[in-house]
């Protein structure tokens, strides 16, 4: 008993080690591969060509300046999704919030369209509109869970519907174009920005975008308020024992996420939108925030992790488009098929890590390898 | 020797062949294949470019809007491609950032009248491709109103997609066939039926099931029939009318399914399809490409003040009201979009609804048709709100 015991808790420890010991930022290229690898082998099995398929991909995405501007295009959005994600995740709770404040935040971007600014100051006031809306639609969870102990995983795909079906009633009633019923008025050139490059969807917001990434993480690595947004993530009850307010370090990082999502609306729409308005079903937003959740997993949950993961998301979406022109013209759904298998692959090792419960199991499963081999023997 | 030679000739020849190869780019909206209808027409215009005169076809589809601009762009840019064909006005502003960039790459946009953006688009690159829908829904329009005056009904109903110009052609069409139809019944039978219009813009192009309970309502509210204007919703739709049948036992008779855009008279319960040939359109373009016509073409229109490079007319049946023609041809379609169809089962159950109908409504069909063709009847139509206004208080069909 003691003797299957021990050899149980050695191969545990064996799979455990092989799982959780790489690098972080090993873990997650090797998710990348296996992801990449499932989607060749669903390729093959259809009939495509998964090597030209991924060349046109690869070298599509990250080797030209129009296919790398495409990247960070895509990627930037992310980013700041991502960054909710973290950040919350960093103290301790699970955002599912950021897609509900992607829509608000866009809302609140869109209604700049109402008054007439110089440029400069236009730009300024749509990014604090949006911020706040995003920042905002955050206070709601994060109130239901300080006072009532409201689980925020339900809380916030509940405000998520919410947002949805008000964006919807707006759109209709309040920001409707009266030019064309598909769409919201239009953000004026105003506060547009400008194309980085022309002939991309990449603009100048990419700098905002890099900027509130740094921000991000210089406050949680480099200031007192981030070290109890950390401490209360990792040990809620010692930081609590520390002197640390819980309830302040959670509101501050959930308000704090829903302005990076409110932030990523006003990205898509005042940059890489052709528009720069909202469609009725807010399609230029739909899963932006969900992505950013991908996106922060294969980041590590770390402001610079998550720049990378993102310019790697985009590349996987820019030059998705790009495989549908090639010679084996995969379908663009591909790529969505692609991500979810990097969500999974990223998560097996977080289960070895969450679930001692493996263990009691595998004391039963070495007994009855044993008893197998054994009786081969016998036999 | 010879043999070598031989080889070599039929290599080259080979490559010749690969290289003349002419590609065609189909850049769909987020609706998408499958749908029977609109986006389906478009790519078995651009299969029969492929038959006749050996083009290749790229289909690109989009996962969201923000895939609208870099699709046509990344074609554009591309350089392979001799055309590209936008399916449908929600690439508009797409077109328009684009199109300018690459002035010697031919586009072609389908629903999207030729004039200044961000509604329409203009260029010397660009061919729109229109269609006068409200000749083709007038005929929809009266052969409904009198199939409900027939059946004992009290309405026509319209389940329509985002509001537009393109929708308002459909529907000033519907109101126009309707009251036609109204004053015709009078004329014939004595007593004017004053069958009305039940229309919902659901404000949506793929969501079914709104569809389907819109069209439950209409069906609640005494409706004979619904016509679809909205593409692939219109299986939604469809799927009220079955129901209705279903719960009410009956097999043949009202209400009945008017399909749109292909010839969808191959579904069970369909009396007519209102058909807009953006196949034959979209073929048109292609053609135009490869005859080496379309910037002259293109110029020409411009200078002619015309609406498109390739206007469907009830003339030209590049719109109009399905015929057992059509139907023959179309269930082929149909099948090759993967609906499952009884060939034999079909064309004859088909058959029969349309005899249930009175000789006096096909003939006053008929009638309508050859006025319209010969211009004493005119379709009345509407581009701007304003337009649609207008007609609303013209036709008001049970309206306050």
């Amino acid at each position: 008993m003691t003797e299957d015991k021990k050899q149980a808790s050695r191969l545990l420890r064996g799979i455990h080690r092989t799982l959780t010991g790489l690098h972080p930022a090993l873990e997650s290229v090797l998710a990348a591969i296996v992801g990449l690898l499932f989607g060749a082998l669903i390729m093959w099995v259809w009939g495509y060509d998964p090597i030209v398929a991924y060349k046109t991909m690869l070298l599509g995405a990250f080797t030209d300046k129009w296919g790398l501007a495409d990247s960070g295009a895509i990627a930037a959005p992310l980013v700041l999704t991502a960054l909710t994600f973290s950040i919350c995740l960093r103290a301790g709770m699970f955002n599912i919030g950021a897609e509900g404040q992607v829509i608000m935040g866009g809302l609140a971007a869109i209604s700049v369209g109402f008054f007439v600014l110089p440029s400069g100051l236009h730009h300024v006031v749509a990014l604090v509109f949006a911020m706040v809306a995003g920042g905002i639609w955050a206070i709601g969870p994060a109130i239901l869970k300080l006072t009532r102990g409201v689980n925020e995983v339900i809380s916030t795909i509940m405000f998520n519907w919410i947002a949805h079906f008000l964006s919807i009633f707006l759109i209709g009633a309040v920001l409707l174009n009266p030019f064309s019923a598909d769409q919201t008025i239009a953000i004026p050139p105003s506060a547009i920005f400008s194309k980085l490059i022309r002939g991309t969807d990449l603009t100048y917001a990419i700098f905002i975008v890099i900027g509130f990434a740094l921000i991000v993480y210089f406050v949680l690595w480099h200031t007192a308020v981030g070290y109890e947004v950390r401490a209360s993530g990792l040990n809620p009850s010692a930081a609590r024992y520390g002197g640390i307010k819980n309830k302040r370090t959670m509101f501050l990082a959930f308000v704090l996420g829903g302005i990076s999502a409110g932030l990523a609306a006003a990205v898509i729409l005042m940059g890489s939108s052709a528009t720069h308005a909202m469609y009725r079903l807010h399609g230029q937003l739909r899963n932006i925030g969900f992505d950013g959740m991908a996106v922060a997993m294969v980041g590590r949950n770390h402001p610079i992790g998550i720049l990378f993961s993102a310019m790697f998301f985009g590349g996987l979406n820019a030059g998705g488009r790009l495989m549908q022109l090639s010679s084996s013209p995969v379908p663009v759904q591909m790529v969505r098929l692609v991500m979810g298998i990097i969500v999974f692959t990223m998560s097996v090792p977080e289960l070895a890590r969450v679930f001692p419960a493996v263990k009691r199991h595998s004391v039963g499963l070495v007994k009855e390898m044993k008893r197998l081999t054994s009786s081969k023997g016998r036999r | 020797m010879k043999r070598l030679l031989v080889l070599g000739l039929v290599l080259v020849i080979g490559l010749s062949f690969a290289v003349s190869a002419k590609k065609v780019a189909i850049i769909l909206d987020v609706g998408g294949r499958g749908d029977q209808s609109f986006n389906d027409m478009a790519f078995s215009g651009a299969e029969r470019a492929k038959a006749e005169f050996g083009w290749e076809v790229v289909d690109i589809a989009s996962n969201s809007e923000n895939d609208y601009v870099p699709n046509v762009r990344n074609a554009a840019r591309d350089g392979s491609f001799d055309l590209i064909v936008a399916t449908g006005f929600l690439l508009t502003g797409a077109l328009n950032e684009v199109a300018p960039d690459f002035p010697d790459q031919a586009f072609a946009i389908v629903d999207v009248a030729a004039g200044p953006p961000p509604w329409n688009t203009q260029g010397a690159n660009i061919m729109n491709l229109v269609f006068n829908e409200n000749e083709m829904s007038a005929l929809v329009g009266a052969l409904g109103a009198m199939t409900a005056a027939q059946y004992g009904y009290t309405h026509f109903g319209a389940v329509l997609g985002i509001p537009g110009s393109v929708l308002y052609h459909f529907e000033a069409g519907l109101r126009f066939g309707i009251a036609w139809a109204n004053t015709k019944w009078g004329e014939l039978f004595g007593t004017d039926p004053g069958i009305n219009l039940l229309y919902n813009y659901i404000f949506s192009f793929d969501d079914e099931e709104l569809g389907e309970s819109t069209t439950t309502a209409q069906l609640a509210a005494g409706a004979v029939g619904v016509y679809n204007v909205a593409g692939p919703v219109g299986f939604g739709d469809h799927r009220a009318i079955v129901n209705a049948h279903t719960q009410a036992g009956t097999l043949v008779g009202p209400p009945y399914y008017f399909g749109v855009d292909a010839d969808n008279d191959y579904f069970s319960h369909t009396l007519a399809s209102g058909m807009k040939r953006v196949d034959v359109a979209v073929y048109e373009a292609i053609k135009a490409v490869e005859e080496g016509t379309f910037g002259a073409q293109v110029a020409a229109n411009a200078a002619a003040g015309l609406a498109g490079g390739y206007v469907g007319t009830l003339e030209n049946s590049g719109v109009k009201l399905s015929k057992a023609a059509d139907l023959l041809e179309f269930i082929e379609f149909g099948i090759a979009a993967g609906a499952e169809i009884d060939y034999y089962q079909t064309i004859a159950n088909w058959a029969t609804e349309r005899a249930a109908l009175s000789d006096a409504i096909w003939d006053a069909i008929a009638e309508l048709e050859a006025g319209i063709l010969d211009g004493s009847i005119q379709v009345v139509t509407a581009n701007t709100d304003d337009d649609m206004a207008a007609v609303r208080a013209e036709y008001t069909l049970g309206a306050p």
